[in-house]
């Protein structure tokens, strides 16, 4: 086995992350570095890439938009893109669409930990009444 | 089965000591030699007017019972206490057979457990099998007697699906539930309301299988001591209705404290379950109250969850209260308090305020260079005023009444001030032929009294002998003199006091009752007076009033007895305490502190017995323990108070009297002669005013807010024993 196309891999992938400088800031962002083709980008700017030299389970992954920034998050991928991301499917969604429907919410990504965290509320009567102070006048 | 049940008061006509009396007074004359029988073979020495029962008591047998009660007379007739005695043909009834000398008892014998088995079948026969759905399940005296004493198979077998004996329910009132099938006849709910409560209501109509317990006509248990009845019912039949469905004893826990309702300090055992007090019982203590508390103290927990305050509050700029955070509630405090001087801070202390708080309040104040410390009930602070202990206390205890041979009651009424010191009143005016007198308006008391008249000049002629009853007084061997608290917030309160104090020497001078016995006794109305008074609060808010102050702390003070009015318009009012009532409506700042059940505190009662209060819930929200609240009040005003815990406090409040944490002790008190000598300066002359105890009606003790602040207040409960009140 030759040690050169290890080295034009290794400058490939250098080379489509964006030079030194992107490929430092990627390796910072992510902790991976991957050469692949972009396969498509989801309405909230998140890019889907493929690569079968990898082997399966590795061989798709998002690369989260920009303007999450370090927050990015699992939830963030729209279920279109989450069923060809998990290999249900071999069909991105750019190749068949997802059949659109009226009822069909828009996708959020998961609140917990933020402020538009749900918090289920109590439906038990308190044990206590507290007491409230007359109106003023 | 209603006449025999009355045959205690033919004692009282006859006037010879019966077997009843005896067994249920505490005998004053020198015991009769013991005689000796034999228990199970074992020979014990017993006293000869004991009963089998008591007897094999001594002899460490405990024998079933449902009817007898050790503080009721005996009926007789559940006949489960049956036991074989050697010599008779038939198994004894042992609760209501006297001793005699040499007497065989065999109390496990076979004959004895066939007995008892048929008794206890008889009992099932007719009692439902509801144990699952029966409050009393758990802690009911036929449960357990019948896994230990019952037959261990069943003969009921009703083929033909004809059911048990069913009885109709009574409606006798909002507190307690009836389920009368239950009902195996012990007759303990009669005796109890005919001999302790002194209210004629309960009976029983019909014979054998037709007796039934009841009011006759339908009307309402109306008595303050209704509450005993359902722990007295040693079956289901009578409950708590609103305990009713709400926990099982087992689940419960359970924790002993006392009461703050009356002045007596009741001993009671808070049942608890989930941070909740579910129910408060009696708690046995033979100075206090027996084994029975009154309708207030075992019903007004309830209260405890309503109208609490729970976060720290202070006014908006619209002038209504918010929620708000500790921090910025004391600074708003120290914002109005910090450029002020000493006498124009001011505090007062209401009815359930505990000595650890009132010791805390008194401190910070005394450190702003404030003396202004009031408590809202008023006691005459001319001549000796509260410096002397004697002039405030019952200082012949409650106990001493069950001595006493006269008794005279100025302007008070027992039965709704403390309804269990009534019934000892009552037990004693029965067994010991207590006579009692009463000047004032006369309420209904339950016993027989004669009713001198109603014009505090009466005392004045009582102490010059121009009345008839002087008389009377100075035949007494031991007399007392019992002075409602409430007569001393009258205008002549302190000639009131003077007239009382003087009586009491004339009386203790004229009877001979010797220098031991004490005469004057003050029955309080509120649970923090005295304690309020022993650390140096000066009684009654006249000071406040003739010097208003600009910075006003209330703690747990809501009787209005100081209002917005009487204050300069720019005065800041701060309240701590734990329901939200008067104090909170008129405070700018709220200070959200513990019930009596919250906190581990302490309180004296009238007679100056220390007592602690244990904690038995945390307090709700964000509430606490009053003295910490004073305490990191202090710190941010800047005179930190030295001390952090509790028995630091403790030790401050016994710095300043002692007494106060001698918990369990009476605290003698003295100086009587001085004290009168003193009273002698007081120029004030008595009125014509009828003296006139406060609370006249059952209605008045249920609604009580003057002298039960908040806890009372307001509850739902309330509303309905409203109802006790007007029929």
């Amino acid at each position: 086995m030759s040690v050169l196309p290890k080295f034009r891999t290794f400058f490939k992938i250098i080379k489509e992350n964006g030079g030194v400088v992107g490929s430092f800031l990627k390796l910072y962002r992510t902790e991976e570095l991957k050469d692949g083709t972009l396969v498509g980008q989801d309405k909230y700017g998140h890019k889907y890439y493929e690569n079968k030299r990898y082997f399966i389970a590795r061989s798709r992954w998002v690369d989260y938009a920009d303007d999450v920034g370090m927050d990015y998050d699992g939830s963030q991928v729209p279920p279109e893109w989450h069923r060809w991301l998990h290999y249900m499917t071999d069909d991105p969604p750019t190749k068949v669409p997802p059949v659109t429907r009226k009822y069909i919410l828009d996708h959020i990504e998961n609140r917990t930990g933020t402020h538009e965290q749900y918090v289920p509320y109590s439906t038990t009567k308190p044990k206590v009444h507290a007491w409230q102070s007359p109106r003023a006048n | 089965m209603a006449t025999l049940l009355r045959l205690w008061p033919l004692k009282r006509g006859l006037g010879c000591p019966g077997f009843i009396g005896t067994l249920a007074s505490r005998a004053q004359s020198t015991a009769p030699e013991k005689i000796e029988i034999f228990v199970n073979d074992k020979p014990v020495k017993v006293d000869p007017r004991s009963t089998v029962l008591q007897a094999c008591a001594e002899g460490g047998v405990q024998i079933p019972r449902f009817c007898f009660h050790e503080r009721l007379s005996i009926a007789g007739n559940c006949r489960m206490c049956l036991v074989q005695v050697e010599g008779s043909p038939k198994p004894v009834a042992s609760c209501a057979m006297p001793v005699m000398k040499g007497m065989k008892i065999k109390t496990d014998s076979p004959d004895t457990r066939k007995a008892r088995e048929g008794v206890m079948e008889f009992l099932l026969v007719n009692h439902p099998l509801d144990c699952p759905i029966c409050d009393q399940g758990g802690e009911c005296d036929l449960q357990d007697q019948s896994m230990n004493y019952g037959s261990d198979r069943s003969r009921f077998t009703d083929m033909e699906f004809a059911g048990k004996r069913a009885v109709e329910d009574k409606n006798i009132g909002p507190l307690v539930k009836t389920i009368m099938t239950r009902c195996i006849h012990c007759t303990r709910c009669i005796r109890f309301a005919s001999e302790v409560a002194g209210v004629e209501d309960l009976g029983t109509t019909g014979r054998g299988n037709d007796m039934v317990v009841g009011t006759y006509v339908e009307k309402l248990f109306k008595s303050e001591l209704s509450g005993n009845v359902i722990d007295l019912c040693p079956v289901g039949a009578l409950t708590s209705k609103p305990y009713a469905f709400t926990a099982r004893p087992w689940e419960t826990r359970k924790i002993e404290s006392v009461d703050v309702m009356d002045a007596l300090g009741s001993n009671i055992v808070v049942s608890t379950r989930g941070g909740e007090v579910m129910r408060v019982l009696p708690r046995i203590h033979e100075d206090i109250n027996e084994e029975w508390i009154s309708d207030k103290t075992r019903f007004a927990y309830d209260g405890l969850k309503r109208q609490r305050l729970v976060t720290p509050m202070a006014k908006n700029a619209q002038g209504q209260l918010v929620s708000t955070e500790w921090e910025e509630a004391f600074f708003r405090i120290v914002e109005k308090t910090v450029s002020l001087s000493g006498d124009q801070i001011a505090a007062i202390a209401g009815g359930h305020c505990d000595a650890e708080a009132l010791v805390a309040l008194k401190d910070i104040l005394n450190k702003l260079g404030s003396e202004a410390l009031c408590t809202e009930e008023v006691f005459p602070m001319d001549a000796a005023g509260t410096d002397l202990r004697s002039n405030y206390l019952m200082n012949g205890r409650i106990v001493g009444v069950e001595e006493a041979d006269k008794l005279l009651l100025i302007g008070t009424n027992p039965r709704y001030e403390a309804p269990v010191f009534n019934a000892k009143i009552r037990k004693s005016w029965i067994h010991n032929d207590l006579d009692v007198a009463v000047i004032g308006q006369q309420p209904d008391l339950t016993y027989e009294c004669e009713h001198l008249g109603e014009s505090p000049k009466l005392i004045q002629d009582l102490v010059d002998g121009k009345h008839p009853y002087s008389k009377v007084l100075a035949g007494a061997k031991k007399p007392m003199i019992i002075v409602g608290s409430a007569m001393f917030q009258r205008a002549d309160g302190a000639a009131v006091h003077r007239a009382v104090s003087s009586l009491a020497q004339t009386v203790r001078a004229k009877s001979g009752c010797g220098e031991d016995w004490r005469v004057l006794n003050v029955l309080h109305r509120v649970a923090s007076q005295v304690a309020a008074l022993d650390l140096g609060y000066k009684a009654g808010v006249e000071v406040i009033r003739n010097n208003p102050p600009k910075v006003l702390f209330l703690l747990g003070a809501d009787d209005n007895t100081i209002t917005r009015d009487d204050l300069p318009k720019d005065s800041f009012i701060v309240y701590i305490g734990s329901h939200g009532d008067n104090g909170a409506s008129m405070a700018d700042v709220v200070l959200p502190g513990a019930a009596y059940t919250e906190k581990n505190s302490t309180y004296v009662n009238t007679e100056g017995r220390a007592q602690q209060t244990r904690l038995a819930v945390t307090p709700p929200g964000m509430a606490r323990e009053d003295w910490k609240i004073i305490r990191a009040l202090s710190e941010i005003l800047g005179v930190t108070l030295p001390y952090d815990d509790l028995n630091e406090v403790r030790e401050r409040l016994e710095e300043v009297s002692p007494n106060l944490t001698r918990y369990g002790d009476v605290e003698e008190a003295n100086y009587f002669k001085q004290s009168e000598e003193l009273a002698k300066g007081i120029k004030q002359q008595l009125s014509d005013q009828p003296l006139t105890p406060p609370q006249l009606a059952l209605k008045d003790f249920y609604m009580t807010d003057a002298d039960i602040t908040s806890i009372t207040d307001n509850v739902a409960l309330r509303e309905s024993c409203h109802g006790v009140g007007q029929q």
